[in-house]
């Protein structure tokens, strides 16, 4: 239904609508003279007048330089349009709520975002962030995971939190993964930039039985290390284990 | 649906990889009573195996494998984990097994390239 009035506001350079079944461009003579009669006029109501698709030549800071080459006309937000297509902006429509209210750009249109009468956005549009590219195809020369730095920092959580304590079924599955959080809130320190940290903490009871982890990874032995720890008291073992991998 | 595609290419499946971990699990330790001798062997084939499934699932994945098998003895055992990764594209996926005389734990981590 729109589509004809479209058409001509896009080839006009100042689209301007009266009343009319039939849209008609104007020159910039005429809709001077329309502003002014508009503005003497107290606002709009009464039978006789007609609701106006007003489009003024007006446009937002913003939006100047992308405008300046196509001359676009502006619209008012709140139409909302019966269907049918000869009656778009006929005086008969009785709810065509086309106000007088004030007017923004084709392109503030476009940019998403709800626009309120007084032309400002009423919601911030979410903007994107656009990360630039770095080029960089690996980690850089003094950034690497440092693997015996990272050893004894492990060495030494183990030590001073299994110190003197007792291996116990309820405690301990809490102790585990306590123990390994804390490790990965102090590599989290340390931690060269890009890499991801994989953590994983064996505790279990010393008793008379055999035991054996093994660990083997799949990655760039260039960027990528790993390290870990043991520690065994009277009671309980633990096995931690660390890797570093680069992300590119 | 190229999307939709590429993304189930590239995530992290979790029943995929225990189906994996299982099979080798069984494959190489089956119903065998826990022997010092040859546990070690046991736990380079294990995690040999599934390192090898996984590589020839081609995604764009690095892998770590842990396995711990330990005797049952009446002792405990707790293990965990935590990682520093990226929520959306990493994964990991833990299996406990076990037979008659041992148990068996792999963790399988994959972070996404």
């Amino acid at each position: 239904m729109a589509f004809k009035w479209q058409e001509a506001l896009c080839t006009s350079k100042t689209g301007f609508f009266i009343m009319a079944n039939q849209p008609l461009p104007l020159s910039q003579e005429t809709l001077a003279q329309f502003n002014r009669s508009m503005s003497t006029e107290p606002g709009a109501s009464g039978p006789p007048r007609r609701r106006l698709g007003s489009i003024s030549t007006r446009r937002s800071s913003k939006d100047q330089s992308k405008d300046q080459p196509h001359h676009r006309p502006l619209f008012l937000r709140s139409m909302t349009l019966p269907s049918s297509e000869s009656s778009f902006l006929s005086p008969t429509v009785s709810n065509s709520h086309i106000s007088m209210g004030k007017r923004f750009s084709f392109a503030g249109w476009h940019q998403g975002g709800r626009v309120s009468f007084s032309g400002l956005y009423l919601q911030q549009p979410i903007q994107e962030v656009y990360v630039e590219n770095t080029y960089r195809m690996g980690p850089e020369p003094g950034c690497r995971f440092n693997a015996s730095r990272t050893q004894q920092i492990l060495q030494a959580t183990l030590d001073s939190y299994l110190e003197g304590v007792c291996y116990s079924p309820d405690s301990c599955s809490q102790l585990c993964q306590m123990l390994a959080d804390l490790v990965l809130s102090k590599l989290k320190d340390v931690n060269p930039p890009r890499y991801k940290v994989v953590c994983q903490v064996v505790v279990g009871q010393s008793g008379k039985q055999g035991i054996r982890v093994s660990s083997r990874s799949l990655m760039n032995p260039n960027t990528d290390n790993y390290t870990s720890a043991v520690f065994h008291n009277h009671s309980l073992f633990a096995v931690a284990l660390v890797h570093g991998l680069y992300f590119e | 649906m190229d999307d939709d595609q590429s993304a189930e290419e590239t995530a992290f499946v979790v029943d995929e990889v225990s189906s994996i971990v299982k099979e080798s699990l069984e494959a190489v330790i089956g119903r065998n009573p826990y022997e010092q001798k040859r546990v070690n062997q046991w736990v380079s084939s294990v995690v040999e195996q599934c390192l090898g499934q996984l590589s020839k699932l081609s995604k764009p994945f690095k892998y770590i494998v842990t396995c711990i098998i330990m005797q049952k003895n009446g002792a405990g055992l707790q293990s965990a984990s935590s990682c520093f990764w990226d929520n959306t594209t990493d994964g990991s996926c833990t299996v406990r097994w076990e037979n008659k005389h041992l148990y068996c734990i792999v963790s399988v981590f994959g972070l996404a390239i």
